[in-house]
């Protein structure tokens, strides 16, 4: 419970200034599969109303969704290295440093980014499975 | 001092505090008259003036009886649903009478009970799980708690007039529309009134927890109540909106005859089903998630041992917060959307599962590597993990679109939804009532009574719910007011209602316990659950001032982790230990690493904030009847309270520019802009007030979607160059009222005067113009002019506010309260502005451009 046998800190380092840090960040994962989400939905639903050519639409969220995950991914990716727990050694970040919160913040991210790659795929599942506008 | 762009003076001071200046002792002499101070300040009025209290121990208590009292209500009518679903062919009460009873039942549980409970509770509980002296606008918390009481009543009470709500809780028109007699109006005006409460709530609790941490309690060290208190508000700024919105619309349709959800005149039901379930689905969860961070308090204290993983519950929080926006057409799978559509809904529905999965997970490990002392409440968490599980795996199957075909509006759905509902929200706020009544009360409940209470719920509650899932299985359709007998529902039901009375035994069992007279019992122990979080170095005797010197937080168990923590905040060693002008006021930190950054000044008791209220729930009530003259009286009333109660309370000029918070800090009591609380305030407001616009604007394109001619052909368009000109003279509106802000700040107030006499006159004359291009519109005759009316009506009342905060800066500058320096109101008033500017620049496009784009 205490944080006696923790490394000292790399105390007050420029990345882990309080003025970089955002909570809005660690919602960019969940960001993304939103805006995929409604993008799916919203495009297909006009689609089926006023009889576009589905096919044509499907392809290009096909190709949206590639780039929803590679764009999770890259967040995670980058979240990651912001928890950078290998070479910390600390992975639950419950110290009182500003960079225990970086890690924290890393690791929240990181984690939020799987969801959100879960999700993604997730919805674009029916727009393999499912053919048409019936 | 220096003066930041943001208008804060820089602290001045040692910080963080070293051990040394922690370890020095305080004048115990000096600690006494601090002490004395201190509680003169937040002292709780007394006798029939009590009601005046603001205090968050006070409105928070008055706030979850009164929801607990709603519950019983609707529990009572529960029981007579019951009793007439008894045997076949009852006759007990008729058809009429059993609609308004299910309508009410749903409306009082969601809208009168579950969302305010999480309000009630935070309020209550957040400041001292915080180390804060209160939350940062204790009026506005007994303004929100004054119109929910209002609301609730008046909503309520109309089942005793036998002028109740009766088309289901979800409203749905025609039906709802349609129908003859005030019900439906009560239901939207009604429910309307109290969404403003929520956000009310929403605004108070995401600044609480952002702006008012103890200092150095950073965001990986914040209790993962307070994580979830802040996904739920942001929840609540996104769903209730919609609704809003949507009731806006209905309302005018009720009142006034304009046909959005009339397929006749081109409107479409299904939009009020889109609106009311963008809202209904999240709403599960803002239920569900403080519920269960109800938990996360919970469970590490009976485990004895830190949360096993904290980052795992944040994700699955924050996760479940925005998958749960994904969701709401599984309330509406057949409703004949493309199979397609109904893919997305289930596949996120589907998905939704992992985060809500991962935070039990995370329950059970925390459980199970800790040595678990079986307590009460952890007795009720049990339950409402069991429960809450089945409910989910329910869950898991109704999102499956084929198997809701089936079991769409059947007994079954009823059985998942309370299912989750007792599991996710009732069984945890009990456990809660018994874990945090020594917290709130300084008393304890029955261990003998609590666990009755719990096998008569718990047992109560399978036996009628679970034999509902056969009864849904076997065909009974939800909401009959009787069936015929032969169906193999009989038994099925019989059982249901014994259940149910076994329930209502259990809740009478632990309502005496919650309220017989505890006064003969001994002083009870500060911590009796041994917790590690910082609620329980709350006083016991009680005192009114919170906590008596805020806290430096270093760990998430500080009472665990920081040994002298608690002596030192009782001896008065850490900050705002004193206070010297006799006024009441608590600490404002940075939102990532809570350096402290202001002292706030909070304000105190008052009856302005009933006046409001009152007024408010007059200018809501009195349109239910038609009486227009009293409710547009009733508007301007409220609006003058709320000017009064903002004039003499708030962004006041303090009599020094900084002072001392203790440990050799000095800090600013005065801010402006991003680092006030009152501009947070604005923003989160402005911030639901948007996605409200949003939705009426979604509604637009919704129609042109939806319907072949929208646009019909031949159609009269709105006046596009009064539209054009309305969208000038706003831009320049919002233009003066930020070059007013810049050149206040300048110093040349007579040019920034000047700019608030411009600002009002183009806002007024651009509203007008802007009604003027819809005037030769007929809005009954077709929803393309009753939705260009909409857009107009919205944004002209918000150009109407708006003119009035321009001109109450004005006066502000006039009269000494706004000067260079302290310049606050007009910060929150032009951030205001770019809201209004921008939507009223999207309206104008809409209005005036999209008749040639579609």
């Amino acid at each position: 419970m205490t944080e006696s046998n923790r490394p000292a800190p790399r105390k007050d380092q420029e990345e882990f200034a309080e003025e970089q840090a955002s909570l809005l960040k660690i919602t960019f994962g969940p960001l993304i599969w939103a805006t995929h989400f409604v993008v799916c939905y919203g495009l297909v639903a006009v689609t089926c109303a006023k009889g576009w050519d589905f096919f044509l639409i499907r392809i290009v969220l096909l190709v949206l969704s590639v780039g929803a995950l590679a764009g999770v991914g890259l967040i995670g990716r980058t979240a990651w290295r912001q928890w950078n727990a290998r070479e910390t050694g600390d992975f639950v970040n419950r110290g009182g440093h500003a960079e225990d919160r970086h890690h924290f913040l890393g690791h929240a991210a990181f984690l939020l980014a799987i969801i959100s790659f879960i999700g993604v795929i997730f919805v674009t599942l029916p727009l393999l499975m499912i053919g048409g506008c019936r | 001092m220096k003066l930041h762009d943001a208008g804060l003076p820089a602290p001045e001071g040692p910080w963080p505090p070293t051990d040394a200046m922690l370890a020095e002792p305080v004048d115990p002499e000096l600690a006494r008259q601090q002490a004395e101070r201190l509680r003169a300040a937040w002292k709780t009025p007394e006798g029939w003036r009590y009601i005046t209290a603001v205090n968050n121990t006070e409105v928070g208590k008055w706030y979850c009886m009164t929801a607990l009292v709603f519950m019983l209500l609707a529990g009572v009518m529960a029981l007579i649903i019951r009793l007439q679903l008894a045997v076949p062919e009852n006759d007990l009460i008729p058809a009429d009478r059993f609609n308004q009873l299910f309508t009410m039942h749903g409306s009082a549980m969601m809208f009168l009970f579950a969302v305010p409970m999480f309000e009630a509770v935070s309020i209550l509980l957040l400041p001292g799980m915080l180390g804060a002296r209160d939350m940062p606008f204790p009026r506005l918390s007994a303004f929100g708690y004054w119109c929910f009481l209002i609301g609730g009543i008046f909503v309520i009470g109309s089942i005793l007039f036998d002028a109740a709500p009766r088309a289901g809780w979800f409203m749905y028109p025609p039906l709802a529309t349609e129908d003859e007699g005030p019900g439906s109006d009560i239901w939207l005006l009604g429910l309307s009134f109290i969404e403003v409460a929520s956000i009310a709530a929403a605004v108070e609790l995401i600044v609480g927890t952002l702006k008012c941490r103890p200092p150095g309690m950073r965001v990986n060290l914040m209790p993962l109540y307070a994580w979830y208190v802040l996904v739920v508000g942001g929840m609540i700024l996104f769903a209730f909106p919609p609704l809003i919105a949507g009731d806006f619309l209905f309302e005018l349709e009720r009142s006034f005859d304009w046909p959005f959800f009339d397929p006749t005149r081109g409107g479409d039901p299904m939009l009020w089903q889109h609106l009311f379930w963008i809202f209904g689905h999240p709403e599960v969860y803002i239920i569900f998630l403080p519920s269960i961070a109800i938990a996360a308090m919970i469970v590490p204290t009976v485990a004895r041992r830190p949360i096993f993983g904290y980052s795992w519950i944040v994700l699955s929080a924050v996760g479940t917060g925005f998958l749960s926006f994904g969701l709401w057409v599984h309330h509406m799978f057949t409703t004949g959307l493309p199979s397609i559509s109904l893919g997305f809904f289930s596949a996120a529905s589907e998905a939704v599962v992992i985060p809500t999965g991962i935070q039990i997970f995370a329950f059970l490990a925390t459980l199970m590597v800790g040595r678990v002392k079986m307590t009460l409440p952890m007795l009720w968490i049990s339950g409402a993990l069991a429960i809450f599980t089945m409910g989910g795996l329910t869950g898991v199957m109704l999102a499956l679109a084929p198997f809701d075909f089936q079991a769409h509006d059947t007994y079954f759905v009823v059985a998942h939804l309370h299912y989750t509902l007792f599991g996710g929200m009732v069984f945890p706020v009990i456990a809660g009532v018994y874990y945090f009544f020594p917290f709130i009360q300084k008393k304890l409940m029955s261990e003998r009574l609590g666990k009755w209470a719990f096998w008569l719920t718990f047992c109560g509650f399978n036996l009628t719910f679970l034999p509902m899932h056969l009864t849904g299985l076997w065909g009974m359709p939800r909401r009959v007011y009787t069936y015929p007998s032969g169906l193999g529902w009989d038994t099925l039901n019989l059982i249901s209602t014994t259940g149910a009375f076994a329930i209502a035994a259990g809740f009478a069992v632990f309502v005496w316990d919650l309220i017989r007279p505890k006064h003969r019992q001994p002083q009870i122990p500060r911590n009796p659950w041994d917790a590690g979080t910082l609620e329980w170095c709350h006083d016991v005797p009680e005192e009114a001032w919170g906590v008596r010197s805020i806290p430096h937080i270093t760990t998430r168990y500080p009472l665990w982790s920081q040994p002298d923590l608690v002596k030192r905040i009782d001896a008065g060693r850490y900050y705002l230990p004193d206070a010297e002008e006799g006024l009441r006021e608590t600490l404002v930190t940075s939102v990532i690493d809570a350096r402290p950054v202001q002292i706030q000044r909070v304000t105190g008791p008052a009856w302005i904030t009933m006046w409001a209220a009152g007024f408010t729930g007059g200018a809501f009530i009195f349109p239910t009847f038609h009486w227009y003259p009293p409710a547009i009286a009733c508007a301007v009333l409220a609006i003058c309270c709320i000017i009064g109660w903002l004039w003499t309370a708030t962004a006041r000029p303090p009599e020094q520019d900084s002072k001392d918070a203790g440990l050799g800090l000095r800090l600013p009591t005065y801010a402006a802009g991003p680092s006030s609380v009152g501009w947070w305030a604005m923003w989160i407001t402005m911030l639901g007030d948007a996605t409200a616009f949003a939705s009426l604007v979604f509604g637009f394109f919704f129609y042109w979607t939806a319907s072949p001619d929208f646009p019909p052909d031949g159609a009269a368009h709105a006046d596009a160059a009064r539209v054009g000109l309305a969208a000038a003279a706003l831009s320049l509106s919002w233009a003066a009222t930020v070059a007013a802000r810049s050149l206040n700040r300048a110093g040349h107030v007579g040019a920034a005067r000047a700019g608030l006499v411009l600002a009002p006159l183009l806002g007024a004359g651009g509203a007008a113009l802007l009604v003027a291009s819809v005037l030769a519109l007929e809005p009954t005759s077709h929803v393309y002019p009753a939705i260009l009316w909409a857009l107009a009506v919205w944004i002209a009342v918000h150009v109407g506010a708006g003119v009035i905060m321009q001109l109450y800066c004005l006066a502000g500058s006039i009269f000494g309260k706004m000067t260079p320096r302290h310049d606050a109101d007009i910060w929150n008033v032009s951030l205001f502005w770019h809201f209004v500017a921008l939507s009223a620049l999207v309206a104008c496009a809409v209005m005036g451009l999209a008749p040639e784009a579609l």
